[in-house]
Formats: structure tokens, C-alpha cells, sequence
């Protein structure tokens, strides 16, 4: 299984939960099951059916605006990570 | 006590004087390295629950002035200018620094400093804190860039719409100093990696993301480096 990092902006749509494992074979699957699990989740990463412009999405070191996108294929023990982008300061 | 100035020598822009800036301007001024502070901004009221660099009597007074002097004060060494960092006359204030470190409120101002410290080939840091947590990104010539990971300025959340806790930015401007300070050193180790702190009240553990050059970065596309 594979685990989505949720960063801490979103944890309250998870109960307080930092990680989430999913049995999906590609990010968006990934997405979706983590939206079945805690609903609400996907709204905040998601506008329609690209990821918004202020969040990326890394599976282990790729940003996977560099690979297939939502498409892109995840393995077993690979790490999703959320990474909004903030500006304070 | 020994003193450690492992940035002797070394000069460095902080862009932006609040949260984030005067940690920075201690730790660095500090460590040896001769600074450039730039702020448009004069000290509010609201500012001093996390600006602790800032008193009751530094009220109204501009911010980047106030924070060089006290880093003065300190024995380090340092000048600070009101005005906003931009690229009009990056060169004038920044041309001379060895590196450059963002802790500005502002997404535009983050771009700004890192699209120029890429085109000039400078290493640079841009950190940033909001609520509990925060990021600290290292940059480097030959590494991903920040344009490489957010790709443009959008009306993300700050300090000012979104609030943030005060010791928070206490803990990100230190990491953001350490690895200015790696940077100083000529530690690209980092360059390329974006330190992330969820929830500091929670944990002091940053997850590390490294990630690569994105092949359509304009930034990057700007450089000598890219093929």
C-alpha cells in the first residue's frame, strides 16, 4: 500500500490523521479512496480535474506535474505527498 | 563562550524584516555575515506577539532600519532599507550579496527573489510560516528552483489574512538561518529540497521533500544550466 502525507491545513478533514494508506494504483485513485475514506479532502486539493495551482503533489521526489499528472502510477511503499504553498512571513 | 561566525565574509540580503526576518538578521548577523534588510513596512501593534525584535517604543517606526540596528547593536553588521524588494533595483541592493534569504509576507516577493538569485546564479532560501507550521525551501544553481515547484504567485494565505502562532516563527526563521548558513559555507547539499513543518505544536520534524528541475521552468530556462 502506498501512503498520502496530509499536511496539517487538512487535517481536520482527517481526524487528526498525518497519514493515510491507500491500495490505489495511480494519484488520482489515490485521491479518490483518501476522499471516500475522509470526504471533503479532494475539494481542497482538487479543482475539477487538475490539482490547483497552489498545492503540489510529490510522489516520493517527483513533483508529479513532471510525470502524468494525476495519472501518474504509484507502488507499494510509495510516499504521496500534499504540499500547499503558504507565504507568511 | 566561543563564537561561532562561520558567515564571516559573506554578505547576504534578508528580504522582509517581521517574523520570519528578525530571527534571521540575529542568527546571521550573528554568524559573521554582513547583511542587507529590506522592508517597506513601519512596526504595528499587531506585529509584536512574533516580531519580538520590536517593542512598544519601535511603534510606527520603519522595520528594516529598526532591525538592522539592533543587529548592530549585537556587534554584527548590517543596513536596512524601507522599501519593497523588487527587481527594478534588485541589482542595486542585492548585486554584491553572496546569497539571499526570503522571509517576506508577500507570494509575489518570493517569486521575485528567487527568480533573480536563479538568473544571477545566486543561492537563496525562501522560508515561510503560517498558523502552526510553515516551509523552508534551499535553492542553488543546478538545483530545482522555487518556480520549479509552485510555478507562479497565487493569493496564497499569510500571516496577515490567516494569522500565525508567535513562536512559529521563531522555530522556521531558525531553520531558514541554518541552512543560510549551510548555503554560506558552500553546502549545496539541500539545494533542491523544501523543508515542510505541519503543526509545530505537534512536532518539531520537518518532512523533506526533495524534488527535481521541472523542464518548462521559465526560471530555469533563463540559466546557463539548463540544456
Amino acid at each position: 500500500m502506498a501512503t498520502i502525507r496530509i499536511p496539517g491545513a487538512l487535517r481536520s478533514l482527517t481526524a487528526g490523521a498525518d497519514e493515510v494508506t491507500v491500495t490505489a494504483t495511480t494519484v488520482r485513485g489515490a485521491l479518490a479512496e483518501l476522499e471516500r475514506l475522509h470526504p471533503g479532502v479532494a475539494a481542497k486539493v482538487l479543482n475539477g480535474d487538475a490539482v490547483k495551482p497552489f498545492v503540489k503533489i510529490f510522489v516520493g521526489a517527483d513533483d508529479i506535474g513532471g510525470l502524468s499528472n494525476l495519472d501518474t502510477p504509484i507502488q507499494d511503499r510509495d510516499e504521496i505527498a500534499i504540499v500547499p504553498a503558504i507565504a507568511g512571513g | 563562550m566561543h563564537r561561532v561566525r562561520e558567515g564571516r565574509g559573506v554578505k547576504a540580503t534578508i528580504v522582509g524584516a517581521g517574523g520570519l526576518g528578525g530571527p534571521l538578521a540575529f542568527a546571521l548577523g550573528a554568524a559573521g555575515l554582513e547583511l542587507v534588510i529590506v522592508d517597506p513596512d513601519v512596526v504595528e501593534t499587531s506585529n509584536l506577539h512574533r516580531q519580538i525584535q520590536f517593542g512598544p517604543a519601535d511603534l510606527g517606526g520603519a522595520k528594516a532600519p529598526l532591525l538592522a540596528a539592533a543587529v548592530t547593536k549585537r556587534g554584527g553588521t548590517a543596513r536596512g532599507y524601507q522599501t519593497r524588494w523588487t527587481t527594478d533595483d534588485a541589482d542595486d541592493i542585492s548585486g554584491d550579496s553572496d546569497l539571499v534569504v526570503d522571509g517576506s509576507d508577500d507570494p509575489d516577493t518570493k517569486f521575485a527573489v528567487a527568480d533573480w538569485a536563479v538568473a544571477n546564479g545566486v543561492p537563496y532560501v525562501v522560508a515561510a510560516a503560517l498558523r502552526f507550521g510553515g516551509n523552508v525551501m534551499v535553492g542553488a544553481p543546478g538545483a530545482g528552483c522555487y518556480r520549479c515547484l509552485f510555478e507562479e504567485p497565487v493569493p496564497a494565505a499569510t500571516c496577515a489574512t490567516a494569522g500565525v502562532l508567535g513562536p512559529i516563527v521563531g522555530a522556521i526563521g531558525g531553520v531558514a538561518a541554518a541552512l543560510a548558513i549551510g548555503l554560506a559555507r558552500g553546502d549545496r547539499s539541500n539545494a533542491g529540497s523544501i523543508y515542510v513543518f505541519d503543526d509545530l505544536r505537534a512536532s518539531p520534524d520537518p518532512r523533506v521533500v526533495r524534488f527535481h528541475r521541472r523542464a518548462s521552468c521559465p526560471a530555469c530556462a533563463r540559466t546557463k544550466e539548463v540544456s
